[in-house]
């Protein structure tokens, strides 16, 4: 009776320790983001995170999935303060209340993850790759701009699968915010668009 | 006799897992640093070559031995927040001509002069493992378990710091650290581990030099 139990202990803690090193990850990223250094342009606009977008999982392969709703709104709420000095966040296309201003919609297109298992790299990656659908007020696109992050982490002796990705996911978000703001001006479509109302400004 | 037959190779075991370390200096010219206790100096890691990053657990092991120096030294993580996004992996200055382009905008230099910072340290560099030999096998059953084998691999850390003068968008020095060792795993029945702290000493010398650096010679 007593090498039963015995058995029955040693074969319990066996299986523990095959299950422990499964390579599934369910990863939720919740974390604070630092407000940006930048100084906004007299312009204004209207941002959509619908709930699909505030909500979104992103899913990059059968047994990995990465919880990025909460966390990619704070962050690119903060990003966009930084570039207009006039913003409203909104649901819904309906909702948007400004006459004169661009209006956009962020959109998660794909997530993608390597690890070190699949590139033989020491590094985690993670890619997610935004669309930011850019309209004028009325309704007209300006431009549909294809916006791609990436974040990398080392990957530790003692750090869990599930934490190197929300590392190297914190470090994607953060550099999506990084590119938002160094080049969303630059956009030609954009530039284009800022000197056509400028110019209908000065006109008025 | 058997017993010190015993700790002798023992000894002798663990004498072998000693780390190889050498420290380079390099200073472009012979001013003499300024150094005020008032100000402070940064450790920053750089994140932007494709196939390593340079790790924040050696970044904070530096600042770390670096207490004592006659300069304060602001955590890098939140010196990186206070000036978001621009010392981001996409973002930083690579070279001085940027960052004295970068410290033109007044809203980043103000975040620098509140935390009073006058250097900026750029560690990069890695720790690599190689020339991994050997094998060892453990099992495990419901009758016990064991490990059976020898296994050896070299480490090798080499890091680079480069020192940035924010008063006058300066070089100020460049040191570097190379470290090298061979780790041993021994199964005999339990698996004895004889590791060498590559990086361990890697950061501890180049955190003393750092510390010898941002201190006023007497």
């Amino acid at each position: 009776m007593q090498i039963t139990k015995i058995h029955l202990i040693a074969s319990l803690l066996a299986l523990f320790a095959i299950t422990g090193c499964s390579s599934s990850a369910q990863v939720q990223v919740e974390r604070n983001f630092p407000t940006v250094v930048s100084k906004p342009k007299a312009v204004s606009a209207s941002i959509i995170f619908n709930d699909e977008f505030k909500n979104y999982v992103a899913t990059p392969s059968k047994n990995t999935t990465i919880a990025i709703g909460s966390a990619q709104t704070l962050m690119l709420s903060n990003a966009f303060a930084g570039l207009f000095n006039k913003i409203e966040f909104v649901q819904s296309r309906d909702q948007v209340s400004f006459e004169n201003a661009l209006v956009i919609t962020p959109l998660v297109q794909e997530v993608q993850v390597s690890t070190p298992s699949d590139t033989y790299l020491n590094v985690y990656e993670v890619w997610i790759k935004y669309s930011l659908d850019i309209q004028n007020a009325k309704g007209d696109q300006i431009d549909n701009w294809f916006m791609p992050a990436y974040g990398k982490t080392p990957d530790s002796f003692m750090l869990s699968k599930t934490n190197a990705i929300e590392e190297a996911t914190v470090i994607a978000l953060r550099d999506a915010g990084a590119k938002l703001l160094l080049d969303f001006y630059r956009i030609p479509s954009i530039y284009n668009w800022l000197v056509r109302e400028r110019k209908l400004g000065d006109e008025q | 006799m058997k017993k010190s037959i015993l700790l002798i190779s023992m000894a002798a075991l663990l004498g072998g897992c000693g780390a190889t370390t050498s420290i380079d200096e390099y200073r472009p010219n012979n001013s003499v640093m300024e150094i005020n206790s008032d100000e402070s100096v940064v450790i920053l890691g750089r994140r932007d070559a494709g196939h390593y990053d340079t790790d924040r657990e050696f970044i904070s092991c530096v600042s770390g031995k670096m207490k004592g120096a006659d300069i304060g030294v602001v955590p890098e993580q939140q010196f990186i927040d206070s000036i978001y996004p621009w010392f981001e992996p996409r973002t930083a200055p690579k070279g001085l001509k940027r960052l004295t382009r970068l410290m033109q905008d007044p809203d980043i230099k103000s975040q620098v002069d509140i935390q009073r910072i006058r250097y900026l340290v750029w560690l990069d560099g890695s720790t690599k493992t190689d020339n991994q030999g050997g094998s060892i096998s453990c099992a495990i059953g419901p009758g016990g378990g064991g490990c059976f084998g020898f296994a050896q691999w070299e480490k090798s850390s080499i890091y680079e710091a480069i020192v940035w003068d924010l008063s006058d968008f300066s070089e100020k020095g460049r040191l570097r650290v190379d470290s090298a060792g061979t780790s041993y795993l021994i199964g005999a029945v339990a698996p004895i581990p004889l590791l060498t702290p590559v990086k361990k000493d890697a950061c501890s010398s180049l955190g003393k030099q750092l510390k010898k650096f941002f201190s006023v010679q007497k």
